[in-house]
């Protein structure tokens, strides 16, 4: 079975649809990418996993389904969000930003610490500095690392490397990957930038306008003429 | 001189505290509660009834204002704030009335005319000049004591760093797996519970009538307005700088015009910075 299987899933503002009959399944231990344009639907879909949308349709976690659950039981779940625009608590330091992250796993602070320090060493450098004053490529790590803090077993990442010099994105492809090697996470990610889920993920989704339009690895999908065009660059 | 600065320190803790409940609502809650007086109200009327007509012990009379003033929370909460979910001009109407019917029952029940609330510790020391009742310097030392355990409480403890996150950025205390209704809920208790108690010593300084809850929602607005909501250490600042305000207009002008220049100073502040001196909504 699927970690997490998602099933003809619609999502809604108000009466406008923002996806449309999506199905897909992750399978436990990939690395999976969603990718599209802008306005594709992307934040709408992981918003909609972790039950912050009106939705539709099916999601289930592990054979439990976590339809319109509420977003602090689909943590304790066991699904991580690093949203696109972090969301972190400005005027709280790094330390504090990441036990909030904990604030369903108690037990786990030490361990989660220690995963988070070994994969972002300036984390721990910049422990006591508050989120305002940071770089995107910290808040990116300082995201990432609450989410970790709910010790999850799927990750959800928007837009990895929106904003972030090449570098970083490096880095951060590096932690997903490791996330995945050593911590045997789950990770979905979404991507604009198609050459760098290419890179990274096993599995390559594409989404048009809240349509689900193509699936596969990533051999597959640049051999389809127009994909390529659209979204490879090649 | 020395007279100023000691009455100054012991009203400008009683205002922390009497702020300090109000900012933890619109920080956490993003409600401007306006029977937040009401809670001061109904605090120094539990106290009077059950210390002062029962003649229970005066501690039991505090600690049994403070339970009255968080199931007040609760029930405001509960009752108003949920089911209106964020219609905040509907909030703020249906809070402003609950406080006009809870000075109404408390006229029904224990009259129009205002009374004496017996001092919580008796007796009075006299500094450089001015006799300073030992209630007013308990009520100060209270106040800092309570107020330095909440922030300890709000930066240490799992349940207060979650105060902050839903107070910073909603959709990342959801993610974090935060209840923010639960939050909510506990905030508004710990809120009346604050008010109640500041209550208390707000009656036992000033005195106890049914109007008390008018003073204390300005000094709160105001402390809110000058110091841009803010911090619970903003908070302390700005609660220092109204109450040496009216202790000065008193002492210096005329004790007549002592709220006057804090409302006057509410205005200036709108106008000239409307975010208020520290400018941030977060606790
Ligand atoms: N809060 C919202 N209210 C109304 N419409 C929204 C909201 N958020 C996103 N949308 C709409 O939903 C569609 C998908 O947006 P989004 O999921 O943010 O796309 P992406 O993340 O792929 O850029 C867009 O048409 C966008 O305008
Ligand atoms: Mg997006």
């Amino acid at each position: 079975m699927a970690l997490l299987e998602i099933e003809n899933l619609s999502a809604f503002y108000g009466k406008a649809q923002a996806l449309h009959d999506l199905t897909f399944n992750v399978e436990e231990g990939s690395i999976i990418a969603m990718v599209g344009a802008n306005g594709a639907g992307k934040s709408t879909l992981l918003d909609s996993i972790m039950g912050l949308t009106q939705t539709k349709g099916d999601i289930r976690l592990d054979g439990t389904p976590i339809t319109a659950a509420k977003p602090q039981d689909i943590v304790v779940k066991g699904v991580g969000y690093a949203p696109e625009r972090f969301n972190l608590f400005p005027y709280m330091t790094v330390r504090d930003n990441l036990l909030v992250g904990a604030y369903t796993a108690r037990e786990d602070i030490e361990t989660n610490l220690d995963m988070i320090h070994k994969l972002f060493p300036r984390l721990e450098e910049r422990e006591n500095q508050e989120t305002v004053s940071q770089s995107g490529g910290e808040r990116q790590m300082v995201s990432l690392g609450r989410a970790l803090m709910s010790s999850p077993r799927l990750l959800l990442v928007d837009e990895p490397t929106i904003g972030l010099a090449p570098k970083v994105c490096l880095e951060i492809a590096d932690v997903l990957k490791r996330l995945r090697d050593e911590f045997s996470l789950t990770v979905l990610i979404t991507e604009q930038n198609a050459n760098f889920a290419l890179s990274l993920a096993e599995q390559i989704m594409v989404l048009e306008s809240g349509h689900l339009v193509a699936s596969g690895t990533s051999d597959e999908l640049s051999s389809d003429e127009r994909l390529a065009a659209a979204y490879f660059g090649h | 001189m020395l007279q100023v600065l000691i009455q100054g320190l012991l009203l400008s803790g009683l205002y922390a505290l009497i702020a300090v409940g109000f900012t933890l609502i619109f920080s956490v809650g993003r409600v401007l509660n306006l029977a937040y007086g009401a809670y001061l109200l109904i605090g120094g009327y539990t106290y009077f009834y059950f210390s002062q007509q029962l003649g229970l012990p005066k501690f039991a009379g505090v600690a049994l204002a403070g339970i009255i003033g968080c199931a007040l929370g609760i029930l405001k909460f509960q009752l108003i704030v949920r089911p209106l979910k964020g219609n905040h001009v509907a909030i703020e109407i249906s809070t402003l009335i609950l406080a006009v019917f809870l000075q109404s029952v408390v006229i029904f029940v224990f009259g129009d005319s205002s009374k004496i609330l017996l001092p919580i510790i008796p007796g009075v020391e006299r500094v450089a000049g001015a006799a300073i009742p030992f209630s007013n310097l308990f009520a100060a030392i209270a106040s800092w004591v309570i107020l330095i355990s909440l922030w300890l409480f709000v930066r240490s403890t799992h349940m207060g760093r979650a105060m902050q996150a839903v107070s910073m950025d909603a959709k990342g205390a959801a993610i974090s797996g935060v209840d923010a209704t639960k939050i909510n809920m506990f905030t508004w208790a710990l809120s009346g519970t604050l008010g109640a108690i500041a209550g208390v010593f707000f009656a036992s300084y000033t005195q106890l009538y049914p109007g008390m809850w008018v003073a204390p929602l300005i000094i709160a607005v105001a402390v809110v307005i000058v110091g841009g909501i803010g911090s619970i250490i903003g908070t302390l600042i700005v609660a220092h700088i109204v109450g040496f305000l009216e202790i000065l207009t008193s002492a210096y002008i005329a004790p007549e015009l002592r709220g006057v220049f804090t409302m006057l100073l509410i205005i200036v502040i709108l106008v000239w910075r409307p975010s208020g001196l520290f400018g941030r909504e977060e606790l």
